[in-house]
C-alpha cells in the first residue's frame, strides 16, 4: 500500500475534491492512511522497545518453557489419566492460548507506563491518529504472541506432542492464536488506559487472567470439575478458543468452535476496542 | 570517660558477659524496629498485601476445584493432600520476599541510612527475616482457614494439626535466609526476585506438594525425594493426615537448622561486606 509521508514535519493536505461525495470518501480515506502509518510507526516504536530491552522477552521465552515441562512431567501423570489423548497433546493449544494472554497483556501495561510517565502527552502533542497510540501496542504484542506461539509448538514438539488433525489445521494453529489474543490484547487496552497505573493493571491483569485461563479446559478437562465450575468453564471463551484449538492440532469438529471464537474476537476488537479508543481519547 | 554502673567493679569475664549481654539485648531490640518497619510497609501499601493474601487464596481454590477432580491421590481427599503443599510452596514464595525487599534497599541507598546509625548490622536482615515469618504465618492461618472452609479436615489429632502452620512458617523462616543472602549477593531488587523464581519455582513444584510422586517420571522422582520441600510437605502431610511424626520431622528440623545457622551468617557477612 502507497502510505503517505510528512513533509517537512507537515501533513499534505489531501488533494482537491470535485464533489462532496468524493471529498467525504477522499478524506475518509486519507484518514484511514494515516491511522495506518502511525499504527505501523508506533508498533516498530513498541517492537524496538524488545529488542533494545530483550530481558522484556524473558518471560515470553521462558514462560512456555515452564508450563510445558511443568505439567507434562510434573501434574502430566496425575493429569493425563483424565484426557482421552496424550497429556502433552492435550497440553499444548491450551498453553499456547495461556502464555500468549499474557503476553498481549503487556499492552495493557505498557499503555499505563506510557500514560504515568507522561509519554501519551508527547504523543497527543503530535499530528498523528490517537487510535494509533493503542494500535501500535495491541499490534506489538501480537506479533510478539505469534512468534511466541511458533516457539511453543517448536518445544512442544520437541517433547513429544503431535499434529493428528492435518497440514493446513496444524499450521493455522498460531494464525488463530495470534487472532484470538489480538482481540484479548483490547481488553488488556481498556484496562490500561482506564486504571492508568501500572501495578494496578498488573494486579488487575493478574487476578482476572488466572482464573479466566485456568477456569476452562486449558490444563484439565471441563468433565473432571464441579458441576458449578463447569458451568463457568464452558462459556469461557478461553475455553471455546482452546477447543478450536486442540481440534486443529489433533482432530475433531471445528466450527462447532470455530464460531463462538470469532463472535468474541469480533466483540474483542470492534466492542472493547472503540471503547477503549473512546477512554483514550476523552483523556485530557 | 565514665563507664556505666553496671560495667565497674566486675571481673573481666564478668565484663565479658554483662557486654555480650548488652550487645545481644541491643540486637534483639533493633531486630524488633526493624521487623516492625517492615511490617509497616503491608499496612501502609494495602496492594502488597493484597497479593500476598488474595493469591494464596486464589491458588487454594483453584488446585482445589481445577486441578482437584483429574489428580489421584490414593487415601486422601484432594484438599486434604493439598494443603500441606500448598502451605509450604506460598510461605516458601513468600520468604523470597526477603531477598527482593533487602536488594530494594540496598539498591535506593537505605541501608546507607542504616549504616550510618548506631544499631547492629544484621539487624537489617533479621528484621526483614521475622516480618516475613509473621506474614507467613499469618498467611498459613489464613489459607487453612480457606481450606477448612471448603472442605479441608485434619485427621492427625489437634496438636500436630495446630502446629501445622507454625511448622510451616518456621521452615519459611529457614528459606528467608537464602533469600536473604541471595538479595546482600544481587543487589538488584529486579534481579533478586527474577533469580529467586527460578529457583523456588522448580523446587517448589518438582516435590509431593501438588501430585503423588509415583506419578512422575523416573528422573523427576529422584530430584523430588531428595528435594528439601518434599521432606517438608510430608511432614506437614503427616502432621495434619495423620503418619510417622518423628521420621518426617528430622529432615526438615535439619534443613531449617542448616538454612539458619549456616546461610545465615553466610548471609550477614555478605551483607557486612557491602
Amino acid at each position: 500500500m502507497n502510505l503517505p509521508q510528512a513533509v517537512n514535519g507537515w501533513r499534505p493536505e489531501p488533494p482537491a475534491p470535485s464533489t462532496p461525495l468524493k471529498e467525504a470518501i477522499g478524506s475518509v480515506l486519507y484518514e484511514f492512511r494515516w491511522i495506518i502509518a502511525d499504527t505501523a510507526m508506533l508498533t516498530w516504536r513498541m517492537l524496538m522497545h524488545y529488542r533494545r530491552n530483550p530481558e522484556m522477552l524473558l518471560s515470553t521465552i521462558f514462560g512456555p518453557l515452564m508450563f510445558l515441562f511443568l505439567f507434562t512431567y510434573v501434574f502430566g501423570g496425575a493429569i493425563g489419566r483424565s484426557t482421552e489423548i496424550n497429556y502433552i497433546d492435550y497440553l499444548l493449544p491450551g498453553v499456547l492460548i495461556q502464555n500468549n494472554i499474557f503476553t498481549v497483556l503487556q499492552t495493557g501495561i505498557g499503555l499505563a507506563d506510557d500514560m504515568q510517565k507522561g509519554f501519551v502527552d508527547r504523543y497527543r502533542s503530535l499530528p498523528m491518529a490517537r487510535s494509533a497510540v493503542i494500535g501500535g501496542r495491541v499490534v506489538a504484542t501480537t506479533t510478539i504472541a505469534f512468534f511466541s506461539a511458533i516457539w511453543t509448538i517448536g518445544i512442544a514438539v520437541v517433547i513429544g506432542m503431535r499434529f493428528h488433525g492435518g497440514f493446513w489445521p496444524g499450521l493455522s494453529l498460531p494464525f488463530v492464536v495470534a487472532l484470538f489474543c489480538f482481540g484479548f490484547a483490547w481488553i488488556s487496552a481498556l484496562v490500561g488506559v482506564s486504571v492508568r497505573d501500572t501495578q494496578t493493571a498488573s494486579s488487575l491483569t493478574f487476578f482476572v487472567a488466572i482464573p479466566l485461563t485456568f477456569l476452562s479446559s486449558t490444563f484439565v478437562p471441563v468433565e473432571t470439575m464441579p458441576g458449578w465450575l463447569q458451568v463457568f468453564a464452558e462459556v469461557n471463551p478461553i475455553t471455546q478458543v482452546v477447543n478450536l484449538s486442540r481440534n486443529l492440532a489433533q482432530g475433531g469438529p471445528i466450527a462447532t468452535y470455530a464460531l463462538p471464537t470469532i463472535l468474541w474476537t469480533v466483540l474483542f476488537v470492534f466492542g472493547i476496542g472503540s471503547l477503549a479508543t473512546w477512554r483514550y481519547k476523552r483523556i485530557s | 570517660m565514665i563507664q556505666p554502673a553496671h560495667i565497674q567493679d566486675r571481673s573481666p569475664l564478668g565484663e565479658l558477659i554483662s557486654a555480650i549481654a548488652v550487645e545481644a539485648r541491643w540486637i534483639i531490640a533493633d531486630t524488633a524496629v526493624m521487623s516492625w518497619r517492615n511490617l509497616l510497609r503491608y499496612r501502609r501499601s494495602p496492594e502488597l498485601l493484597m497479593f500476598s493474601t488474595l493469591s494464596p487464596v486464589m491458588f487454594v481454590l483453584l488446585f482445589n476445584y481445577v486441578f482437584g477432580g483429574a489428580i489421584p491421590t490414593g487415601d486422601l481427599n484432594y484438599i486434604d493432600y493439598l494443603m500441606p503443599g500448598i502451605l509450604v510452596q506460598t510461605t516458601i514464595f513468600s520468604a523470597t520476599t526477603t531477598g527482593v525487599g533487602l536488594a530494594e534497599d540496598l539498591q535506593k541507598g537505605m541501608v546507607d541510612r542504616y549504616r550510618s546509625l548506631p544499631m547492629a548490622r544484621s539487624a537489617v536482615l533479621g528484621g526483614r527475616v521475622v516480618a516475613e515469618t509473621l506474614v507467613s504465618l499469618f498467611v498459613a492461618f489464613l489459607m487453612l482457614g480457606v481450606g477448612l472452609i471448603i472442605g479441608m479436615r485434619f485427621h492427625g489429632g489437634f496438636w500436630p494439626g495446630f502446629s501445622l502452620p507454625f511448622m510451616v512458617a518456621g521452615f519459611a523462616f529457614g528459606f528467608s535466609w537464602i533469600a536473604a543472602f541471595v538479595g546482600a549477593s544481587v543487589r538488584n531488587a529486579e534481579g533478586a526476585g527474577s533469580l529467586m523464581f527460578f529457583v523456588v519455582f522448580p523446587l517448589t513444584f518438582l516435590s509431593s506438594a501438588f501430585v503423588p510422586i509415583e506419578s512422575m517420571p523416573g528422573w523427576l522422582q529422584w530430584f523430588a525425594y531428595v528435594n528439601p520441600v518434599t521432606n517438608a510437605v510430608d511432614f506437614g502431610r503427616a502432621l495434619s493426615q495423620g503418619g510417622p511424626i518423628v521420621a518426617n520431622a528430622w529432615p526438615t528440623a535439619l534443613w531449617t537448622l542448616g538454612m539458619t545457622f549456616v546461610i545465615g551468617p553466610v548471609a550477614v557477612w555478605r551483607y557486612r561486606r557491602v
